[in-house]
């Protein structure tokens, strides 16, 4: 029998896990606007954003205010770090290369994180309150319902930024096309690596969101390959895109596991955004929100 | 007077060669290869698995195998807890190695292997429990325990006596979809409580993503459907997003139920402690790694003393203690049928059909094993152990449960 409260239960957990999905997928979207570069190793930024959190605050007992913007802080330098070591000495270069390097960090990042941390399952800290937030029979994550929020501040603070600001449009300008873009005087490395910053210090904020006050290992970077259908639904362009396409693949997502998952006996619902992800190349390559590139011979 | 000399010294050089040769060429190595999982799913527990491993055959080495002139030699490969991984480096294994047993880790090993090993006559010992999809007779893959099925279907039954419930009990269980063997699980205890309706309810299987999201909505539909236990044999980190689904939701005294490979000591780490798992079980047919003192953990403690192993006293290296005890001990009764210079394969694979392995020479890491024909486990006079969390100490809450008869699936 249909239940109303039940069918708004799945659609707002849903939704708000779409937009988790979403703030790892602007992640993606960030350095893929200025370097062309679709980064397979977005997930292994999570899981060493996530790590880097947990040593703080579980490790060395730092209280949560320091440990969480000197996390933001470490990470955006391993950011750095990566796009200096690996691709400052690839611009220009073919994309398919650019590529080929974020699949080999996949493994090197990966394997660090075991060298370093090991493969043990750690308690992530606590970061939002457990108990859930009720409005009348509705049941809500608190941390996914700040996350939320913080999904939607940070989203639309990013559109603003890459479309009202000097340095925005430069990373435009970036992603455009590199050559164009040096010959317009703009820093196509400097505008790389605010980039691979960027995305870096959101992936550690989706961990935090994500691992609040559950475990974590290295198979924490799954949640890059959940996110992949969402940044292909907005397109890889469209900051602001991403968080519809977010709400559309998680509240998706969250009807068919409620609903389909228990009369198929299977995780139909873990399986649909990609479904989602093969009909949209199928149909509109570029996603809902993506720029339609026109080229001339 | 040189000359004599010169015969002194050849002979006494030839006595020296003799000497030193005859235990080398009395002595006959034979090979296990050793699949591990260092850098997948279950990479946590490999320190102890395979230290465990590797300190019951120096063990054997020293204190049987030398008696028998039979050296056992064991190399570890990294099948990842990947079907496809251990399916590749199996050709390999074999060419390097020729070995008459495989210690194997899950079921993707068993997925991998099993329709390779009856050709290439080379037995696998698991330490895990069974899996319906592997129910076959004429096994060539072996586990010390029944099913995940048979293993959750035993405490069910304990735990519907001890707690004096009188109409089925009411499970709710939380799987994956990840792996063949997490659904198999699942299946085992659906078919327990088909087949039992008077016993046990599934109320719902939920499959979620190997590191859960959020289960507050999956866990809440659970309450509401009055669940009295939830089943996860999977991993911990659904045992921790559980967990704080069932805090958040005020409803902690609900039990979780979990197994070897993802228990109470696993868990409570990756929780952030023991007391968040106060009540909360763990259950499987082999020794529960408490302190108290046991047979098993004498065991332990004299391989960690006397051939220094790394292995802690965990579930984990109850499990290569486990398996490697049974291989050992199946390549001893082996070699005393056919001769320490002739096992192969298949001879330990006969020797493990036809020779009982008594709770003693496992050191009562594991119960009296029979193994047949029909099946890949031993069918009768099976039991399982259960572990708690009591005042926040890790203790066994029951021993020798019996398991309850399951069909297959």
């Amino acid at each position: 029998m249909f239940d109303t409260i039940d069918f708004l239960n799945y659609l707002v957990n849903g939704s708000l896990v779409g937009l988790l999905y979403a703030l790892i997928a602007m992640g993606f979207i960030v350095i893929y606007r200025a370097s062309k570069v679709f980064n397979f190793a977005q997930g292994e930024l999570v899981v060493f954003g996530g790590f880097i959190v947990w040593w703080m605050v579980i490790q060395t007992g730092l209280p949560l205010f320091v440990a969480l913007p000197l996390a933001m802080a470490v990470s955006a330098i391993f950011g750095l770090i990566i796009e200096r070591i690996f691709f400052s000495r690839l611009v220009g270069e073919s994309s398919f290369a650019m590529v080929m390097v974020t699949i080999g960090l996949l493994i090197l990042i990966r394997g660090l994180i075991l060298l370093i941390f090991g493969p043990q399952v750690r308690p992530f800290p606590i970061i939002f309150a457990l108990k859930p937030v009720i409005i009348g029979d509705i049941l809500i994550p608190r941390s996914l319902l700040i996350g939320a929020v913080i999904t939607v501040i940070v989203g639309l603070g990013l559109s603003w930024f890459f479309n009202n600001t000097r340095a925005g449009l430069k990373m435009t300008a970036v992603a455009e096309d590199h050559q164009v873009a040096l010959s317009m005087g703009i820093s196509v490395k400097r505008s790389i690596a605010f980039a691979w910053a960027l995305g870096a210090v959101l992936s550690t904020l989706g961990a935090i969101i994500y691992l609040s006050g559950k475990s974590l290992n290295f198979l924490a970077s799954d949640i890059g390959l959940s996110a992949l259908p969402v940044a292909l639904l907005a397109g890889f362009e469209s900051i602001a895109g991403v968080l519809l396409a977010g709400l559309i693949v998680g509240a998706v997502q969250g009807l068919v596991t409620a609903y389909v998952d228990p009369v198929v006996g299977g995780a139909v619902g873990s399986v649909f955004p990609f479904v989602i992800m093969l009909v949209i190349l199928f149909i509109r390559p570029t996603g809902m929100f993506g720029w339609r590139t026109i080229e001339r011979v | 007077m040189k000359s004599r000399r010169f015969k002194w010294i050849a002979g006494a050089a030839a006595v020296a060669v003799v000497t030193l040769a005859l235990p080398a060429s009395a002595q006959t190595t034979y090979n296990i290869a050793s699949i591990a999982d260092f850098t997948g799913p279950y990479a946590d527990i490999m320190k102890d698995l395979v230290g465990a491993r590797r300190a019951t055959v120096d063990w054997w080495n020293e204190e049987v195998g030398k008696g028998m002139g039979i050296k056992i030699g064991m190399k570890d490969f990294d099948g990842r807890y990947d079907a496809a991984q251990t399916a590749s480096l199996w050709p390999g294994i074999k060419a390097e190695l020729n070995p008459v047993a495989v210690l194997g880790v899950g079921g993707p090993d068993v997925a991998a292997l099993q329709g390779r090993l009856p050709a290439d006559k080379v037995p696998m010992l698991m330490s895990t429990a069974g899996y319906g999809f592997a129910w076959k007779g004429d096994p060539w893959i072996f586990n010390p325990r029944p099913t995940y099925g048979h293993e959750a279907a035993g405490f069910f039954e304990w735990f519907r006596s001890t707690r004096g419930i009188k109409g089925p009990l009411k499970v709710g269980i939380i799987s994956s979809e990840a792996s063949p063997a997490y659904v198999d699980i699942a299946k085992g205890a659906e078919k327990f409580a088909k087949d039992n309706p008077d016993k046990a309810e599934i109320v719902e299987t939920i499959f979620t993503e190997v590191q859960p999201t959020d289960l507050t909505t999956q866990v809440g539909r659970l309450i509401r459907k009055g669940v009295q236990v939830i089943d996860i044999q999977t991993n911990t980190a659904a045992v921790v997003a559980t967990k704080r689904a069932l805090q958040a939701l005020g409803k902690a005294d609900i039990p979780i139920m979990m197994s070897s490979h993802n228990g109470l000591i696993a868990s409570g780490k990756a929780v952030g402690g023991m007391k968040d798992l106060e009540g909360d079980y763990e259950v499987y047919g082999m020794a529960v790694p408490t302190e108290q003192k046991t047979k098993a953990h004498d065991f332990h403690q004299m391989v960690v003393a006397k051939y220094k192993s790394q292995a802690t006293w965990s579930v984990a290296s109850v499990m290569g203690y486990n398996q490697t005890l049974v291989a050992l001990r199946a390549i001893e009764a082996a070699a005393r049928k056919v001769g320490a210079d002739k096992v192969t394969g298949e001879a330990v694979r006969t020797a493990l059909l036809t020779t009982p392995i008594s709770a003693d020479q496992t050191f009562s890491i594991l119960p009296n094993l029979t193994y047949t024909n029909e099946a890949p486990f031993p069918v009768k006079g099976l039991t399982v152990n259960v572990a708690t969390i009591k005042d926040g100490k890790y203790v066994i809450a029951a021993e020798n449960v019996p398991v309850p008869t399951i069909a297959k699936w």
